[in-house]
């Protein structure tokens, strides 16, 4: 493995009494896709809301390309080159499709509010790039034919593919995606996992991955960190964890019985 | 490999699509526009004074549609910002003798500080609560700097005289016209920028913009900002139209009544977009105007309003902005059902209105 591009090293998040994370440790190399495999409740979505920052850890240290960014806000990570998604899409629900990709180009601009009030040039050369990149999403996601619709009117699959187009907009070195193919059909989930690994491949973005569709996590991951009551409990190849006793006892089983129990 | 290899691969082409012509559904909202702005004069030197409150209604509510319709912040204070900016243009031209066009940049730059001091607090605080601290803002600003003697000319106030050429009622009409059209235009040109699509990303949803890389905080503050600018340059075009600006208009509760009724007016407008200011200041300001002398119209004004505010959230959160749309869309689906029915609301209004004149 190459120098890591993420270094997360021992966070500890405590709620009350109860440790969210404990001494959780992982490492992020340059285009590579890492999964994270765990039952709910074992710390994962906590883990990035720690890294994006938009929870404080107890303690721990998390660098981005050898940067400590422990102290940076949410936005700011964004421009380090960290992006997330959310388990639940929401989008900007009062913004059209396109307007919603506007929005995710904010970064790449720098007009102010004066030369848009004023439509100085500094603002039409923003709006020109902005829709130019907002436009080559729609088509990245197939989504030309709803530019003008509100999310609402989409299925909840397509809004995933739209919060990924945003995402995606950022230009992110890690992209962290929460469970990305939760409640959305099974001829999407298929669709997904060929376009991750295209994004990864095209962009050379790293990605980490919480999903609890295991073919999709175990196909698609290069490793795998498995979690349980907030502590890393095993760390290896997709094959490797399939095998790892803990990880069986804790995560597979259950999960098998739940299906059977649902 | 090249870290945005799909980037490299497709030279951005630009599409032209920021100048374009206008639609034929603009063309005829402009139509509605020109026939708006002609209403007064029919009705003289009334009409026009009627039509210059109005204007300086939209002005104002130009502030609460950058701060509340696009940025999501519920600020009691616009008549306040309103307050500086009449008590600035005052002083500047009754004590300095400045000319009234050095004294607007003046009004307009002396919301600043409290709108920094303001949009400080507000980026930590929500809904409800940042109403209320806007409304003890509001309130501290009658208890100081409108109790203030040297800014506020005491109880006598300041007289101010409106520049030439515009010291006719026709004529500050068509200047306050041209100012509010400017400025309508402004804030229209801001909603499709970066900052006004942060700003409507962080009213719908905070952490989503957040995640996408907006500074929540400078969004936040930058719209109170502008909200304030707007709120002074409101207030020193309201202090020519007074003629007499005193103190008393500005301090508890009828500071917080006007601001409230402004919200009021741009939620029956529409409340995210500029010209929804304008349509909700004409709908409210000239019936307000025009019945001050209905004695029982005016006892219920409050009422009515607060009954259109209500009625508007619930079934047309868009306000008349909205009730056009979907007018012209029902004009052009069913041409005379549309009319009709836009012939039907025209006359139920003015029949209404003939009615609270009879009857007054």
């Amino acid at each position: 493995m190459s120098a890591p591009l993420l270094e997360v090293r021992d966070l500890i998040v405590r709620f009350g009494g109860i440790t969210a994370l404990d001494h959780v440790s992982i490492d992020v190399a340059p285009g590579e896709i890492v999964g994270l495999l765990g039952p709910n409740g074992a710390g994962k979505t906590t883990l990035f809301n720690v890294i994006s920052g938009f929870q404080k850890p107890d303690e721990g240290r998390i660098t981005l390309r050898g940067r400590d960014i422990q102290h940076l806000l949410p936005y700011e990570r964004v421009a380090a080159g960290l992006s997330r998604t959310f388990q639940h899409v929401r989008l900007f629900a009062n913004l059209t499709v396109r307007e919603n990709l506007l929005v995710a180009q904010h970064r790449h601009l720098s007009s102010g509010s004066l030369s848009a009030m004023l439509r100085l040039r500094a603002w039409r050369r923003d709006e020109e790039e902005a829709l130019a990149r907002a436009e080559r999403m729609l088509d990245l996601i197939d989504l030309r034919a709803w530019e003008a619709a509100y999310p609402q009117a989409l299925s909840y699959g397509t809004t995933r593919f739209l919060e990924l187009a945003s995402v995606l907009s950022l230009n992110p070195k890690v992209l962290l995606l929460d469970e990305p193919a939760s409640g959305i059909q099974q001829k999407e989930v298929e669709a997904l996992g060929p376009m991750l690994r295209r994004i990864r491949d095209d962009t050379g973005c790293s990605i980490v991955l919480i999903e609890h569709d295991m073919s999709l996590l175990l196909s698609l991951s290069d490793r795998v960190y498995a979690l349980d009551f907030g502590r890393v409990i095993a760390e290896g190849s997709p094959a490797e964890i399939t095998q790892d006793p803990q990880v069986l006892s804790s995560y597979l089983g259950r999960t098998r019985r739940a299906h059977a129990s649902a | 490999m090249t870290e945005h290899a799909v980037e490299v691969a497709q030279p951005l082409e630009l599409p032209a699509v920021v100048r374009r012509r206008l639609t034929s559904a603009e063309l005829a909202g402009l139509a509605g526009l020109g026939a708006i702005a002609l209403l007064p004069i029919p009705f003289g030197s009334f009409g026009f004074f009627v039509g210059q409150y109005a204007l300086i209604y939209a002005i104002l509510g130009l502030s609460v549609v950058v701060v509340t319709g696009y940025a999501g912040l519920v600020s009691l204070m616009t008549y306040s910002f309103a307050g500086i900016g009449a008590m600035v243009t005052g002083v500047a031209m009754a004590s300095w003798g400045w000319p009234f066009w050095l004294a607007l940049p003046l009004a307009a730059a002396a919301t600043i500080p409290v709108s920094i001091i303001v949009g400080v607090t507000a980026v930590r605080l929500k809904g409800l609560y940042l109403a209320i601290a806007t409304l003890t803002f509001a309130d501290a600003l009658g208890e100081t700097f409108f109790k203030y003697g040297r800014v506020t000319g005491g109880q006598s106030g300041w007289i101010v005289h409106r520049p030439s050429p515009f010291r006719s009622d026709a004529s500050y009409y068509v200047l306050l016209l041209a100012v509010a059209m400017a400025l309508v235009w402004m804030v229209t040109g801001l909603r499709s920028s970066r900052v006004g699509r942060a700003m409507l990303a962080v009213r719908t949803n905070e952490r989503e913009a957040q995640a996408l890389g907006i500074n929540v905080y400078k969004t936040k503050l930058t719209a109170f900002l502008i909200s304030g600018v707007l709120g002074g340059i409101g207030g020193a075009f309201l202090a020519l139209l007074l003629t007499s600006v005193t103190r008393s208009a500005f301090q508890s509760p009828l500071v917080e009544a006007t601001s409230i009724l402004l919200v009021t007016v741009v939620v029956v407008g529409g409340i995210d977009r500029a010209l929804g200011a304008f349509l909700g200041a004409v709908a409210l300001v000239v019936q307000q105007q025009v019945f001050q002398g209905a004695r029982f119209f005016f006892a219920y004004f409050g009422i009515y309003s607060a009954a259109l505010l209500v009625l508007f959230l619930l079934y047309r959160p868009g306000g008349l902005m909205q009730v056009a749309r979907l007018q012209w869309r029902l004009i052009r689906a069913r041409p005379r059902v549309g009319i009709a029915a836009a012939a039907a609301i025209i006359g139920l209004n003015v029949g209404l209105a003939w009615l609270f004149v009879r009857l007054s």
